[in-house]
């Protein structure tokens, strides 16, 4: 105890005697432009796609709101950041003092879920955020280049987005011409089933791809309007060509609609292209490792299309 | 129809009153001193003390200085001041089952909380504490409005207040749907109540209006003395009772809606509280209502310091804990005071 | 106007509703020209499977509920002798609420399925209302009832609202069962409410007389061999068994139980004999409409039933509440 005391103090003192040599960088970001310190080595994170930027640069955040799950942060990211971090609540509403007792020196938060303790945030440790909640895949790679950036780490980030093009441009060519296909992500939590439209990340990666979605484009972009709540018969009349399907309850509902004439004559039901993928991968991890997965599941997906 | 006491303090019960406010006075800074030492994160007492008063040794500014002594501050100004704001509406309305959820103000706030952030999603969420009051504001305006236009009784005035709160409420579901999820979590966590998140800057927002607000009530209380004698004889004295009923209600609605902006939707504080107080020292507002907030303050705080300790680093709002610990009670009471009713 | 006609113009205006809720819908192939047809013909094709299995069982549902609702709302508010008593201000459909909310948060918590959760809220959060207001037994005092609810249902709804700060799935799963969203209805859904409803106007049309004699107040029942404590016992668990099997199927729908007695008996005078169908009538036609505007209010999309009906019942609520001159 006397110890780390010590250690503490000295730390704070050489902190203090260091600072004003340090080098801040200005990050812009969703909620104002901060100065955060070069190389912030003590970083804690209120979203999954946050996580996913840091991994792919090599940097092990010391807190994740996880919900409370240590297993939503998946092995391709302990892979890289190791088990050596704390679960500082969940992603609604993180505990602050959790926060503070890692004594952060960076704060990634999400722009719509955390923008009413950004104040409390910064009290805490210098706070950039962005929108993860409802951004698509090019707003998530965008974010993941300025995180980067606040970390220090834009060569390793160049990097890592040269193999990430790579990597997708060659699921995007085993994958093939895919514009005469409809796709349509879909999670089913056992009470209702929700369309990921073309402004959600998931809709926009599909599009990336080179899919079609068959659903309205609806204009604007907010939450409400990205994850839609949605019917058999409006699923029926949006009629996708290929259902890629992420359960978080088993049976799910649409197991209940199988021997529905409505339901079996879906494009994709009948034709046997409906695909189970891993709903929490899917529908809650964004960025580019993220996407990097999705990718092959989709080129696994396609070799299994029956035409 | 009130479940008030009309016999006066009688000396002996005054010092009774007395020493029980200052038994209360204790516990409450007992209390609050507890909530200062229980979180997500556990913090030895050394280091408490080493923080409180800057002494030399390890220090914890952040989570005791920033945030649970401006929790713990308003923990003790919210649960006054719904409290006094419970008691005065019960007197008011003549009616042991009223409170500032009966003329309508938690809803009216929630949905201007709601419509603010999900509808209006550009304005920034500090502004959300204002909305709320401005919401609370509008609808206990309505009903006062109306119940003061048309004469109306106060059982009257209470039902047009539900009848309010429950549109209000119909607002907030549709909102709650449209947007899909709770887009953010703000105002979600607000709906049930909580200072997750509070900084001193909603003290600095919230104290002053709060601290005048509740000097006004402690001052007023031996009106609500008064208009307990009945409308009658409340008139017969000289008293205007329209006329006070509106100021009184008018204070109890601006307390209510202050709280509500910082600390969200705690609707319980206002029922039981007058409702211990009143069977701790009986129905004599001059000493009910000091009593009353006592209790409020101790309900919020012991609330509060639970909800951060019971499952974390998840937090319990403090809204919900002291529905739960007050409930029991509350029901308790209510299931033995039915016989005395009068009016 | 006499009263056939009344009946038959309520009549027409279930059936009207009915008929649009079956044409409504997201498929463009349902119309109002076909409907009828495709109802009774089974051509295979996905429009008539849209209808018969898909819209059949939602509005028979909606119409189902109404009939359930509203027979529980009058039969509430007949015990009561209170015109403002009903399923959504006594707190009973958000104890049913408050139900499924404890057994989606804390899985060890449920009891058989989350409609057996649901019902026991609902038929707990009743019991505790009536036993603030003073019991079944003993003297209601009407305002006291109402209060009771109003905080019962508070309660109820500060809980559910607080799973909605915990985990995003979570809370989903909570809002779709309390906002009583039909629009996945089926068959096997629609069948015991049959029953209920069947079993709830048989019980109501015995009880219309005994009602009539309640509202005389408890010595003049008494005097005419009606026991109020009986009859407010029947009728309290009648208005609990149907509330509950409505949000068993259906989930807690508001303010039904309280709009329709009381419009009906603006049209149909205070004889319980006759206010039993009517009531029926008007609750199913309601719960119609309401359903036919769920589905055009953010069209493609979908506004569950609970929602709606609570946008149309609380302003009634308080336009009633600013009606009334002499309050119980």
């Amino acid at each position: 105890m006397f110890n780390r005391t010590i250690l503490a103090t000295l730390a704070g003192v050489i902190m203090l005697a260091v600072a004003p040599l340090a080098q801040a960088v200005e990050i812009k970001h969703d909620l104002g432009t901060t100065e955060v310190p070069d190389e912030p080595k003590r970083i804690v994170v209120l979203e999954y796609s946050f996580v996913d930027s840091l991994a792919a640069v090599g940097v092990a955040p010391v807190g994740i709101a996880d919900d409370d799950t240590r297993e939503s942060i998946v092995p391709a990211y302990t892979a890289v950041i190791g088990d050596d971090w704390k679960s500082v609540g969940t992603r609604k509403s993180p505990s602050l003092e959790v926060i503070a007792s890692l004594q952060p020196d960076l704060i990634i938060a999400d722009t719509s879920r955390h923008e009413a303790i950004y104040g409390a945030l910064s009290e805490i440790a210098p706070t950039i955020a962005f929108d993860s909640l409802t951004g698509t895949y090019q707003v998530a790679l965008e974010a993941a280049k300025t995180i980067a950036h606040a970390v220090g780490k834009d060569a390793e980030m160049e990097a890592r987005l040269a193999e990430h093009t790579t990597k997708m441009e060659g699921f995007k060519a085993a994958i093939g011409d895919v514009s005469a296909w409809s796709a349509q992500f879909i999670v089913d939590n056992g009470e209702g089933i929700f369309l990921h439209s073309p402004v959600s990340y998931n809709g926009s990666l599909l599009s990336w791809f080179g899919f079609k979605n068959n659903m309205t484009t609806p204009d604007g972009h907010t939450y409400e309007e990205a994850i839609v709540k949605t019917s058999l018969e409006q699923l029926s009349e949006i009629n996708p060509q290929v259902i890629i399907r992420g359960k978080y309850a088993d049976p799910g509902l649409t197991d209940s609609w199988v021997g529905q004439p409505l339901y079996d004559n879906v494009e994709a039901v009948k034709t046997g292209n409906l695909f189970d993928v891993n709903a929490h991968e899917w529908s809650r991890l964004r960025g580019v490792i993220a996407s990097e997965v999705s990718g092959a599941n989709l080129v696994e997906i396609v070799k299994n299309l029956k035409k | 129809m009130s479940a008030v006491v009309h016999a006066p303090a009688r000396p002996r019960s005054r010092l009774r009153g007395l020493v029980l406010i200052a038994v209360l006075a204790v516990l409450v800074i007992a209390a609050a001193l507890w909530s200062l030492s229980v979180g997500a994160v556990p913090i030895p007492t050394q280091t408490i003390i080493n923080t409180l008063f800057n002494l030399d040794g390890e220090q914890q500014t952040y989570i005791i200085m920033k945030s649970r002594l401006p929790r713990m501050v308003l923990a003790l100004l919210a649960g006054a001041a719904l409290a006094l704001s419970g008691a005065i509406i019960q007197a008011v309305i003549r009616n042991p089952l009223a409170s500032p959820n009966i003329i309508g103000i938690n809803s009216g706030a929630a949905l201007f909380a709601l419509v603010l952030v999900l509808v209006f999603p550009d304005i920034p969420q500090v502004w959300m504490p204002l909305a709320a009051c401005i919401g609370g504001l509008v609808a206990a305006a309505f009903v006062m409005v109306v119940a003061h236009y048309r004469n109306l009784s106060a059982i009257h005035l209470a039902l047009i207040g539900v009848a309010v709160g429950f549109v209000f409420e119909a607002g907030v579901d549709y909102l709650l749907i449209v947007s899909n999820d709770s887009e953010s979590s703000a105002p979600m966590i607000w709906l049930t109540g909580s200072l997750w998140g509070r900084t001193w800057a909603h003290v600095a927002v919230s104290w002053l209006p709060l601290v005048v607000l509740s000097a006004v009530a402690l001052l007023l209380s031996y009106r609500l003395d008064l208009i307990a004698l009945g409308e009658a004889t409340a008139t017969g004295i000289g008293l205007n009772v329209p006329r006070q009923r509106l100021l009184l209600l008018l204070v109890a609605t601006l307390l209510a809606s202050v709280s509500v902006a910082v600390v969200g939707v705690m609707g319980f504080i206002g029922l039981m509280a007058p409702h211990i107080a009143r069977r701790l020292v009986g129905g004599s507002h001059r000493l009910m209502l000091p009593v009353a907030a006592l209790v409020g303050m101790l309900l919020v705080v012991l609330a509060d310091g639970i909800g951060r300790a019971i499952a974390p680093p998840i937090e319990v709002s403090a809204g919900i804990l002291a529905a739960l610990i007050g409930a029991p009670f509350f029901i308790y009471i209510m299931l033995t005071t039915t016989s005395e009713q009068d009016s | 106007m006499p009263v056939a006609i009344r009946f038959a113009l309520l009549a027409a205006a279930v059936l009207i509703a009915a008929l649009l809720s079956l044409t409504i819908g997201q498929r463009s192939d349902v119309g109002i020209g076909n409907v009828l047809q495709l109802l009774f013909v089974d051509d295979g094709s996905l429009a008539r499977s849209a209808v018969v299995d898909l819209r059949l069982p939602r509005t028979l549902i909606a119409g189902l509920i109404g009939i359930n609702l509203g027979l529980a709302g009058l039969a509430l508010q007949a015990v009561t002798r209170n015109p403002l008593a009903s399923e959504s201000v006594l707190g009973i459909n958000q104890g049913a609420a408050l139900g499924v909310a404890l057994a989606l948060v804390f899985p060890a918590l449920m009891i058989g399925n989350l409609d057996t959760m649901a019902i026991i809220g609902a038929v707990l959060a009743g019991a505790v209302t009536f036993g603030i207001a003073g019991g079944l037994g003993g003297r209601l005092d009407s305002m006291r009832l109402i209060l009771a609810g109003v905080t019962v249902g508070a309660f109820s709804f500060a809980f559910v609202r607080f799973t909605f700060t915990l985990e995003d799935n979570l809370s989903r799963l909570v809002l779709s069962w309390t906002s009583a969203d039909i629009s996945a209805a089926r068959f096997d859904q629609a069948l015991p409410l049959v029953f209920w409803a069947a079993g709830g106007l048989t019980v109501s049309t015995f009880m219309a007389h005994s009602f009539n004699i309640l509202a005389l107040g408890d010595g003049a029942s008494q005097g005419l061999g009606v026991d109020p404590r009986r009859m407010r016992f029947i009728g309290a668990m009648l208005a609990a068994v149907l509330t509950g099997a409505s949000v068993a199927a259906a989930g807690p729908v508001m303010f039904v139980g309280l709009v329709i007695p009381h419009l009906c008996r603006l049209w149909f005078g205070s004889n319980h004999r006759l206010l039993v169908p009517a009531v029926a009538l008007g609750g199913a036609g309601l719960v119609l409409s309401a359903d036919v505007v769920s589905k055009l209010v953010r069209f493609p999309y979908e506004t569950p039933l609970g929602v709606i009906c609570a946008l149309i019942g609380a302003p009634y609520f308080l336009y009633a509440t600013l009606r009334a001159r002499h309050m119980a």
